[in-house]
């Protein structure tokens, strides 16, 4: 068993091409059987998989999976390679030998890596096939690389392989049982407790307070952060992004608050205030919202001056 | 009789007052129409009388055409200079409201023997119809609430930021008229529902059919109301004024929508329809239940009725879904499904996504278009709740989609802004009548002297307060918010009404204020003339477009055909009057892709590309020596993403960045960066502007590299005088046959060593 890496491996100083095809695929068909469906690449496995004279094409990942790289994006990718890689396992055995999918870790492939000239990870590669039958139309023999662009999600990623793949890729999107099992559960429990939450649902101030939150969040700029993935917060403790259309995930909450608070401030005059019966009572209440209001709306100028350097205007700050 | 805080004339007629009340209202109006035009002159008086940006090029070109041909010829209008080689047919392609109005004024000015200038009505067409919103709005605060309310929404409608940013004088395009449209309908709509008035409902429906005509926005009305209609019913609000108001906007509507050619049979077999018509079919159910109730006694045959009316709801529910299923209505269009699904363009329709005005909004943007509306915004919600009656019920969802829609998208901004004014004003004037009304209440008891201690933190201070009067239960609490409470209400003493009102009439100010700065300095710029300050204070006008486009119009043949990213194709249309490959009508994506890949490739690639679409000139926008950041090589990744959609093997996102996944035009570009056309197009030339010393882009902030690139298939033309717009000819195959680069290195006294052999080697194999 091990007789046959170590002959190739002694071999391999000699010449490249003494590695016959038909003996390299063998061995590469056997490695992907042997892991479902992913090889591990070393300095070894990398000349086979990379043969000048190969018949099959190939998908490498280099990454760095080793905690210590601190490579979020490899570990968010890894697990996508993986169920494509697996996928492709399911086809017929005269496709599933043509094309193989490899995983390059860091530690475990520097040589690789510094030969391949990597600069960043993760990254995919696909090397066509250089003869026979799936040799590529256009003739191109350099590797080609996935554009993350699109997100990390496996079945772009599946699409996009599958141009290059003998077979496309039978991958489907894994049935997500959790999110139907939620989604039952809150069905039955919603109807189970309609009689409890019936009164809940004809209370319109139920209503009032979740159509005034949602207005506030909107408002606060809850999408933006949502649709363009911003942080919580900045890097340094700063919670205030620069510029003026740009925004961390906490400016919505305190601006949010502000509104909310100013829009109290302004119910209380009207619709609180005025049912006072004792005139004591009532002239505190006017002026305390009355400051309110001109304080909140000057922290709100400032605030806006921030993000909009060139705004003249300013109250008390 | 009650005390009051300040005296009134007593010895006024009641006629009198409601004479005055009236004047007042009618020269208030008159007045806020004149701030509301004059508000949006900025431009004019700035710049010049002039169509700003985009597409109202294309929609002015489309007028003129109008004007000087008649309807029909308009009608019947195929472009063949768009779209080069396909062609467009614009009259089946286009939302004919805005130039159908603009050529009724045309001629209506031309019968009255005012010779009007097209050019002048296009510019001042949305000014004037703004002064239309605010009336509009002004009537529909009025169903709401009353006429002060009204008036007060009309004036914050005709000067908020967030509907100028679109209807300043010269941008004329479709919204300029929808505000109104939509407004307006929507009055008719609350009228009709409120008085069960077929009248009222068919001039909905009319109001319909005139915004769909105008406006792509449509969907929106046609959604809005069929979801009010729905709300009403689960609320258990169905009348019979309901049914007759539904139904005759509902029919007269969808036939007259029909008549639009671009809209067509749509109605009837597209998803955002399905909702309308699924209401109307509910209501006919429904209304033919409550008929059999009315003349049936007998309970079991009620409760059967019931089931049978869920029943055949369900069954026209899942008909609706089963025909979208089988294909025989349309699925949700990628403009409008990206609204829910808000990263489905950035994955599938990336020329969607790349428009700016799709991008989602951060809150600076709210509060600059709105300033103090927005907070004011949920207070009136709250009190339309207070109320709810069926038309607040409508102001509510209105304010709920609105405020989503406007947060996904900044351009939807705009459909929000008439909610925010209207619930503002609604908040607002409550305020101003309960601080005004002099009526003194009558205090009950004497005060125990707890309320002294104020506690620092206001939001303590709310939950204390505000449960401390006299009633102890919650219920009694709530009740008090709800308004059915029988204690005096009222304000004591005239220095708290003063407090209250000082505090409004200041913010009020720095309303004005606030909406006057922004559209002077951010919504009043025409794009097609830019400004500057120079060290001296003085302006500074930068007219490059101009300068290119008329040098386009006098110097190039009359059938040229210029390429250029698709942003400038209505502008070259409008102002060169040349054939463009691609314009704003975004609608034909490989088209696109076309022209973004000869933008990106290297100049042998493109050069085919080029000739095979008989491309004779390309310009592109040059912002590096002035620092005018929206330029083509910031729009560029653009182009490489929509190019790279449709060619994903040739043309790689991360080719044109470095190593480091940095985007850079200087020495450390890729190469892939530096052989693209576009960035030898832009910097071409570009060092000798610098004279020995490094030349500096001044947008992007980064040293130029030493040797500017050169340029073999092409010749540069016209550089205007800031180098804002840049012209190349596309050269004519060389006579000898030979490549176009061995010709020009043969030119210069250039060995042919280093190209030739390669040459000769494929031709030989």
């Amino acid at each position: 068993m091990l007789l046959l890496p170590l002959l190739t491996l002694l071999a391999l100083p000699f010449c490249q091409a003494l590695i016959s095809k038909e003996q390299a695929q063998a061995e590469l068909t056997k490695l992907a059987a042997a892991n479902n469906g992913v090889i591990n690449v070393d300095d070894h496995t990398y000349e086979l998989l990379t043969l000048p004279n190969r018949e099959w094409s190939s998908t490498i990942i280099f990454t760095a999976m080793d905690p210590r790289r601190k490579c979020g994006p490899c570990k968010s990718f890894q697990p996508t390679f993986d169920a494509v890689a697996k996928a492709w396992t399911k086809v017929s055995p005269e496709h599933r030998n043509q094309h193989f999918f490899a995983y390059a870790n860091f530690e475990d492939a520097m040589a690789v890596f510094s030969k391949v000239g990597v600069q960043s990870a993760p990254l995919v590669y696909i090397y066509p096939a250089i003869e026979g039958p799936h040799k590529p139309a256009s003739g191109r023999t350099t590797p080609l690389s996935y554009d993350f662009s699109g997100g990390f999600d496996a079945e772009p990623f599946a699409q996009y392989i599958s141009r290059h793949t003998p077979a496309p890729i039978p991958y489907s999107p894994p049935v997500d049982w959790m999110k139907y099992a939620t989604i039952g559960a809150t069905i039955l429990l919603a109807t189970t407790a309609l009689r409890v939450i019936a009164p809940l649902l004809k209370s319109r101030w139920i209503w009032a307070i979740g159509t005034t939150l949602t207005i506030l969040t909107m408002t606060g700029g809850y999408m933006f952060v949502r649709i363009r993935e911003m942080p919580y917060s900045g890097g340094d403790g700063q919670w205030i992004a620069g510029g003026y259309q740009n925004q961390f995930g906490q400016e919505t909450q305190v601006v949010a608050m502000i509104y909310g608070l100013l829009s109290a401030a302004f119910l209380m005059l009207t619709m609180v205030a005025p049912y006072q019966t004792s005139p004591r009572r009532q002239q505190w209440q006017v002026w305390l919202w009355s400051g309110v209001i001109f304080i909140m709306f000057s922290v709100l100028v400032s605030l806006f001056r921030v993000k909009n350097r060139g705004y003249p205007f300013k109250l008390l700050i | 009789m009650a005390t009051k805080a300040y005296t009134l004339p007593t010895n006024v007629a009641p006629e009198t007052v409601a004479n005055i009340r009236s004047l007042v209202r009618i020269v208030s109006l008159a007045l806020i129409s004149a701030a509301a035009i004059s508000s949006r002159l900025f431009a004019v008086v700035n710049f010049e009388s002039i169509i700003h940006e985009f597409d109202p090029w294309f929609n002015y070109r489309a007028t003129k055409l109008l004007a000087a041909k008649g309807f029909y010829e308009f009608w019947n209008w195929f472009d063949p200079t768009a779209w080069y080689p396909l062609g467009r047919v614009v009259g089946g392609t286009i939302y004919p409201g805005l130039m159908a109005t603009s050529g009724v004024i045309y001629n209506v000015l031309h019968a009255l023997n005012l010779p009007v200038d097209i050019r002048n009505i296009c510019v001042l067409l949305a000014p004037g119809f703004s002064a239309l919103t605010a009336w509009s709005t002004y009537m529909f605060t009025k169903e709401l609430k009353d006429e002060s309310a009204g008036l007060l929404a009309a004036a914050f409608i005709g000067i908020v930021p967030g509907y100028i940013s679109r209807s300043v004088a010269g941008s004329y395009d479709n919204e300029a008229i929808a505000i109104f449209l939509l407004m307006f309908t929507f009055y008719c709509w609350i009228k009709a529902l409120k008085t069960g008035s077929a009248f009222f409902g068919t001039l909905a429906a009319l109001f319909y059919f005139y915004m769909v005509a105008a406006w792509g926005g449509y969907a929106f009305i046609t959604n809005m109301i069929p979801l009010h209609a729905l709300a009403l019913i689960l609320m258990g609000r169905f009348s019979s004024r309901l049914y007759v108001a539904y139904s005759s906007w509902y029919a007269i509507g969808t036939l007259a929508s029909m008549q639009v050619p671009f809209v067509g049979f749509q109605p009837v077999r597209t998803s955002e329809h399905m909702a309308a018509l699924g209401v109307f079919g509910l209501l006919q159910i429904i209304a033919f239940a409550e008929l059999v109730r009315s003349h049936v006694s007998s309970k079991q045959f009620q409760t059967l009725l019931y089931a049978s009316v869920v029943a055949m709801g369900l069954v026209g529910f899942f008909g609706i879904v089963g025909l979208t299923y089988k294909g025989w209505i349309a699925p949700w269009t990628g403009r409008f499904y990206s609204l829910w699904d808000t990263g489905y363009a950035k994955k599938y329709i990336p020329i969607i996504a790349s428009v700016s005005e799709h991008q989602p909004t951060a809150w600076p943007s709210f509060f600059m278009d709105l300033h103090m509306l927005i907070f004011l915004f949920p207070a009136g919600v709250i009190m339309c709740f207070s109320k709810l009656r069926d038309e607040h019920i409508f102001v509510i969802i209105y304010s709920v989609v609105a405020s989503y829609f406007a947060g996904v998208m900044v351009r939807l901004m705009l459909t929000l802004t008439p909610v925010v004014c209207v619930a503002a004003a609604v908040a607002l004037s409550s305020l101003l009548d309960t601080y005004i009304d002099p009526t003194e209440p009558v205090p009950e008891e004497i005060e125990p002297t707890e309320a002294e201690a104020t506690p620092q933190d206001p939001a303590k201070k709310s939950k204390k307060a505000a449960p401390a009067g006299n009633p102890t239960s919650l219920g009694e609490y709530f009740s008090r918010f709800t308004g059915n409470t029988n204690k005096p209400r009222g304000i004591f003493g005239i220095n708290n009404r003063l407090i209250v009102l000082f505090n409004t009439f200041g913010m009020l100010v720095f309303f004005v204020i606030h909406c006057t700065w922004v559209t002077s300095n951010a919504y009043s710029s025409p794009s097609v003339v830019l400004a500057s300050t120079g060290a001296d204070g003085n302006p500074h006008i930068i007219d490059d477009f101009r300068e290119a486009y008329y040098w386009l119009r006098q110097n190039t043949p009359e059938d040229a055909v210029v390429m250029s990213w698709w942003d400038y194709g209505y502008q070259i249309a409008g102002m060169a009057n040349r054939t463009t490959l691609v314009d704003n009508n975004t609608w034909n994506n490989t088209h696109i892709a076309t022209v973004g890949k000869a933008m990106s490739s290297s100049e042998e690639v493109a050069y085919p590309i080029l000739k095979k679409h008989d491309v004779d000139y390309i310009l592109i926008i040059f912002g590096g020596l002035l620092g005018y950041s929206g330029d083509d090589i910031n729009k560029f990744l653009w182009m490489v993403r929509i190019a790279q959609g449709v060619w994903p093997d040739e043309i790689q996102e991360p080719n044109y960045f470095t190593k480091q996944g940095e985007y850079r035009v200087d020495d450390r570009a890729p190469d892939t960066m530096k052989n693209s056309l576009m960035y030898k197009m832009s910097y071409y030339r570009f060092n000798e502007l610098f004279g020995g010393q490094q030349a500096m882009d001044r947008v992007r902030g980064q040293q130029m590299p030493k040797q500017g690139p050169t340029l073999d298939y092409l010749d540069e033309a016209f550089t205007s005088e800031n180098w804002i717009v840049r012209i190349y000819q596309v050269r004519k195959e060389d006579i000898l046959g030979r490549d176009l680069k061995i010709a020009n290195a043969f030119e210069q006294g250039r060995k042919r060593k280093k190209t030739k052999p390669p040459v000769r080697r494929r031709a030989l194999a």
